[in-house]
């Protein structure tokens, strides 16, 4: 139950999000984040839009070790 | 080679110091790092612990025994996520009691049994709120929509739980954890910072491949340096603050309780439950609930699991009596309890 799905929004209306999760669609709540676009990415938690995904894990996980 | 030329594989399978035993809390990681084969890269001195941040593993039997007495003795309808159904209670499980007559229905999201509520008026529906940081906030929000439009056939049975205090309890069960990612774009950094003034270390990571062995790497590189440190490696989901309204909405339905962990006891201040202005939602007060003192199979080494004591195949029910099939304990039933995973993948004792 507590898995978090990375989705991407396809649009948004009235803090409810059409979202993408590698191929499955489905309505979810997006009331908790206020700067939401289509083709953003999101952390998808029980049906909740928990955090926006602001980059990959490869540039990410690079830039950490480069500063290890 | 110095290190810092290294990849972070190369760290972990060249670590030759000494032992380093790294408690994985979320029951996701658990599986992603059996499935993607991690634990096959680990020397024989990095040891990976399953810690107890499966929300269904860590729910207590009485909750179950709770659960069941609201479907079979209040005929109301439960609401619940689909691994809840098939954890044993004292007697049975929600499967049993809906073979029997009782009302259970799956859902995917307390919304939806907010929404399954509103369809159904002529039932009464009791959502089993279970779950940490990450579940709580869907929940909150499900109870609040629920006072604002006066539905008054909807109510939460709650055993949600915080993760800061269980970090505490288990804190000698390692050298450091790796911190459960969503929790904490929910709850930000703060209280991991605050941990590492108390001696606790540990590493906020993701869930890809590249996510998890760069985790690890940094705690080897960073165990050496011999102090408590705490590093957020998943910047691209988890802030220094968190989510505000996430933790709004949470403080103004939810205030904080005494929670009993399946196989930690009961850790002081480590619930949620409702407050006052929300008690109607209360199923534990709507159903005058009496005192449930559960009692699981004696035999189960779910609790010791949970801890870190032992491994799952330690335990003489696993995969004998206890399979995914027919899971005596709840860390075989939950797709995230560390039995399940190491049934699925066979489990491997060293790493």
């Amino acid at each position: 139950m507590c898995v978090g799905l990375p989705a991407r929004v396809i649009r948004i209306k009235d803090g409810i999000a059409l979202v993408d999760a590698s191929g499955a669609k489905r309505e979810i709540s997006a009331e908790l984040l206020d700067d939401l676009d289509p083709g953003d990415y999101v952390m998808v938690h029980a049906g909740l839009a928990i955090a926006k995904i602001t980059n990959n894990d490869e540039n990410e996980t690079d830039r950490i070790m480069e500063e290890l | 080679m110095k290190d810092e030329k290294k990849t972070a594989r190369e760290i972990i399978e060249t670590y030759n110091g000494p032992a380093i035993r790294i408690m994985e809390v979320c029951g996701t990681h658990t599986h992603e790092i059996f499935r993607l084969g991690i634990r096959s890269l680990l020397p024989d001195n990095i040891k990976l612990i399953s810690g107890p941040g499966c929300p269904v593993c860590v729910t207590p039997v009485n909750f179950i025994d709770e659960a069941v007495f609201l479907a079979q003795k209040r005929q109301v309808t439960i609401c619940t996520f689909g691994d809840l159904v098939r954890v044993p209670g004292t007697v049975g499980s929600l499967a049993k009691a809906r073979s029997e007559g009782a009302r259970v229905e799956v859902v995917y999201s307390p919304m939806d049994a907010y929404l399954y509520a509103e369809k159904h008026k002529t039932e009464q529906v009791v959502f089993l709120s279970v779950g940490f940081e990450t579940t709580t906030p869907a929940s909150c929000l499900a109870v609040r929509k629920a006072k604002q439009n006066h539905l008054e056939n909807f109510s939460l049975l709650t055993a949600n739980k915080t993760m800061p205090q269980a970090y505490q309890t288990l804190k000698g069960s390692a050298d450091a954890f790796l911190y459960p990612g969503h929790v904490h774009a929910v709850m930000g950094t703060t209280s991991c910072e605050e941990l590492v003034r108390e001696g606790i270390s540990g590493v906020i990571t993701g869930f890809t491949a590249k996510e998890i062995v760069t985790a690890l790497a940094v705690i080897i590189i960073k165990h050496r340096e011999g102090k408590a440190f705490f590093k957020n490696c998943y910047p691209r989901v988890v802030t220094a603050a968190g989510s505000k309204a996430a933790q709004q909405v949470m403080e103004e339905v939810m205030e904080p309780c005494d929670a009993e962990w399946r196989g930690l006891g009961t850790i002081l201040q480590s619930g949620l439950k409702l407050r006052a202005a929300y008690e109607t939602f209360d199923a534990r007060i709507k159903y005058t609930m009496p005192k449930l003192v559960g009692h699981s199979n004696t035999a189960c080494r779910c609790g010791e699991v949970l801890q870190g004591k032992c491994y799952p195949d330690g335990c003489i029910l696993f995969g004998k009596t206890c399979t995914p099939e027919h899971p005596v304990g709840a860390c075989m039933v939950s797709h995230e309890g560390a039995c399940s995973a190491f049934y699925q993948y066979g489990g491997i004792h060293h790493g």
